[in-house]
């Protein structure tokens, strides 16, 4: 656990009131600054009686100062979302928090070191559709992706990029997701309930967020579109995600879309969006940009025809459930399970994070094919 | 006595047992626990809140002086579930002799980081004090055996070879 976790809280308590250090000195009683400065920077520590006076006199719990399982004055979120209340997702917001705090955490904890360089895209806001296009498509190869990009996308990005991909279950249904930065971690949260295209979707987009956080950082909350999009940042983030998952090279060569109409223009995208895993919107959004298909043939595909890719009684939205990914990610659950196997964490506490029961913690295990620790 | 303990102990019906044995204590947040709602186990055991308070000498209410005292002794025992928490938080503040039954790792690295493993003690050893040998095996982390070789295990792992 962080050494000096008590005294990073009381800082960032201090900055959130406005406070000075001399303000908390004279809360505490001490005679100058310097011993506030003493304690945030871990040189001294806090008595129990002085962690009182904190609780007491700043307003803020024990577990506030205590408590590693929580984000605090860190994290920057941007979240994918359809109309979500905001109250909703500020407290999921917390609950993703507690996983990310969790995974640092326990990682710490077992010895595990944060990433040492973090990686970004040479792109800025002036950058054009057609760069961040072919930024997409760049990822695609260079990280061989393959002729299905969408699905070794998350294992790639945390065996190579070390970004952390969470498959969650948010407690609202419009959440899609989102991506977090910190200043050691990068983490993008997918929910797994939905349909596989959105989730792709979803995934790719946040990646582009991670990657230019800091040339274009995302706003905090944005609508989940698949095209189009507020502002140019999300547009940029789309034209990536698109790219990425329909490379240029794959859809061309799939059928001469120039020459499809009505049904067999509707069944050809859903076939090939099933293929690559990706929604029959996206695709066929993406055949327009690529100059494959006429906007005003696009337009006249009847929405019907391609919702669900085709599937009319929702099949593919049951498959989806039937292929949902298991929760969080193997990474995760292989810290989780170390940690609690070494009794840096209890089972109790960090099945309680992990919204489980402590008997379907064996479960979670068991999808990612990470041995159980003990069973309690 | 910690939540994990109490569940098992009423799994494989001892708890009665284990009364006659024992003066068992806990605390608040470990009683609230072993009830429905509160277990986080599957599936939860209906453990009635009278019979099992008829088995418990005393329960004991932690005051916000015992929890700070505690994280300031430790800071790993932020690491814990509440109730084990709160258990180590009244342990740590009694002047008298204790023994401490809960089977979790996490808490039982806390006892050998403060130098208190001699204060663990395996439900098991419990139950074979009050005579008793359950129907229903233990699970194996309620086990004297387990209990010795996770407790040497963890030492080892602190640098503190016992």
């Amino acid at each position: 656990m962080n050494t000096n976790l008590i005294g990073a809280r009381l800082k960032a308590l201090r900055e959130e009131k406005n406070l000075s250090q001399d303000d908390l000195a004279r809360v505490f009683g001490f005679k100058d600054r310097q011993t506030v400065s003493a304690i945030e920077t871990g040189e001294r520590r806090l008595s129990a009686d002085e962690l009182l006076v904190a609780v007491q006199k700043l307003g803020a719990s024990l577990d506030y100062f205590t408590d590693p399982f929580r984000l605090v004055g860190e994290g920057r979120f941007n979240w994918r979302q359809s109309n979500v209340p905001a109250a909703v997702l500020g407290a999921y917001e917390k609950i993703a928090g507690q996983l990310i705090a969790a995974f640092r955490t326990l990682g710490t904890q077992i010895g595990e070191k944060p990433s040492l360089v973090r990686r970004s895209l040479r792109l800025t806001k002036t950058s054009r559709f057609e760069d961040a296009a072919e930024a997409g498509e760049r990822f695609a190869a260079t990280y061989e992706l393959g002729d299905v990009p969408a699905r070794r996308l998350a294992d790639v990005m945390e065996q190579k990029l070390n970004i952390l991909v969470l498959m969650v279950t948010p407690s609202h249904v419009g959440v899609s997701g989102a991506a977090c930065r910190l200043p050691d971690l990068d983490v993008v949260l997918i929910n797994r309930d939905e349909v596989p295209g959105r989730r792709h979707f979803d995934l790719a987009h946040e990646l582009f967020h991670i990657l230019t956080w800091d040339a274009m950082p995302p706003v905090h909350i944005e609508d989940a579109t698949e095209t189009g999009g507020a502002n140019r940042v999300e547009q940029l983030a789309n034209a990536f995600a698109s790219a990425l998952l329909m490379p240029a090279r794959i859809v061309r060569t799939v059928v001469d879309w120039g020459t499809l109409r009505g049904d067999a223009l509707a069944a050809a995208l859903n076939a090939t969006a099933d293929r690559l895993e990706v929604t029959s919107s996206a695709l066929m959004w993406r055949l327009v940009t690529l100059g494959l298909l006429a906007k005003s043939t696009a337009l006249a595909v009847p929405g019907d025809a391609i919702r669900n890719n085709g599937h009319p009684t929702g099949h593919f939205a049951e498959d989806a459930t039937s292929h949902r990914p298991p929760k969080f990610s193997k990474r995760f659950v292989e810290i989780v399970a170390r940690a609690i196997d070494e009794g840096r964490v209890s089972t109790r506490k960090i099945a309680s994070l992990l919204g489980l029961s402590v008997d379907d913690l064996a479960e979670t295990f068991d999808a990612h094919g990470v041995p159980a620790p003990y069973e309690l | 006595m910690d939540t994990n303990a109490i569940v098992e102990a009423w799994r494989v019906d001892a708890w009665r047992a284990l009364r006659g044995g024992y003066g068992l204590e806990t605390v608040e947040e470990c009683l609230i626990e072993t009830q429905t709602g509160f277990q986080n186990r599957r599936p939860e055991q209906q453990i009635d809140r009278t019979v099992l308070l008829e088995g418990l000498k005393a329960v004991h209410k932690v005051s916000d002086a015992e929890r700070a005292g505690a994280l300031i002794r430790d800071g790993e025992i932020a690491m814990l579930d509440e109730g084990e928490k709160a258990l180590w938080a009244h342990a740590l503040a009694r002047p008298d002799a204790w023994v401490m039954c809960g089977p979790d790792k996490s808490s039982l690295r806390i006892g050998v980081r403060l130098k208190l493993r001699d204060r663990l003690v395996a439900l098991e050893r419990l139950l074979d004090d009050a005579g008793f040998r359950p129907k229903i095996g233990l699970r194996t982390a309620y086990r004297s055996d387990w209990l010795d070789r996770t407790l040497t295990e963890l030492a080892q792992r602190e640098g503190r070879i016992a």
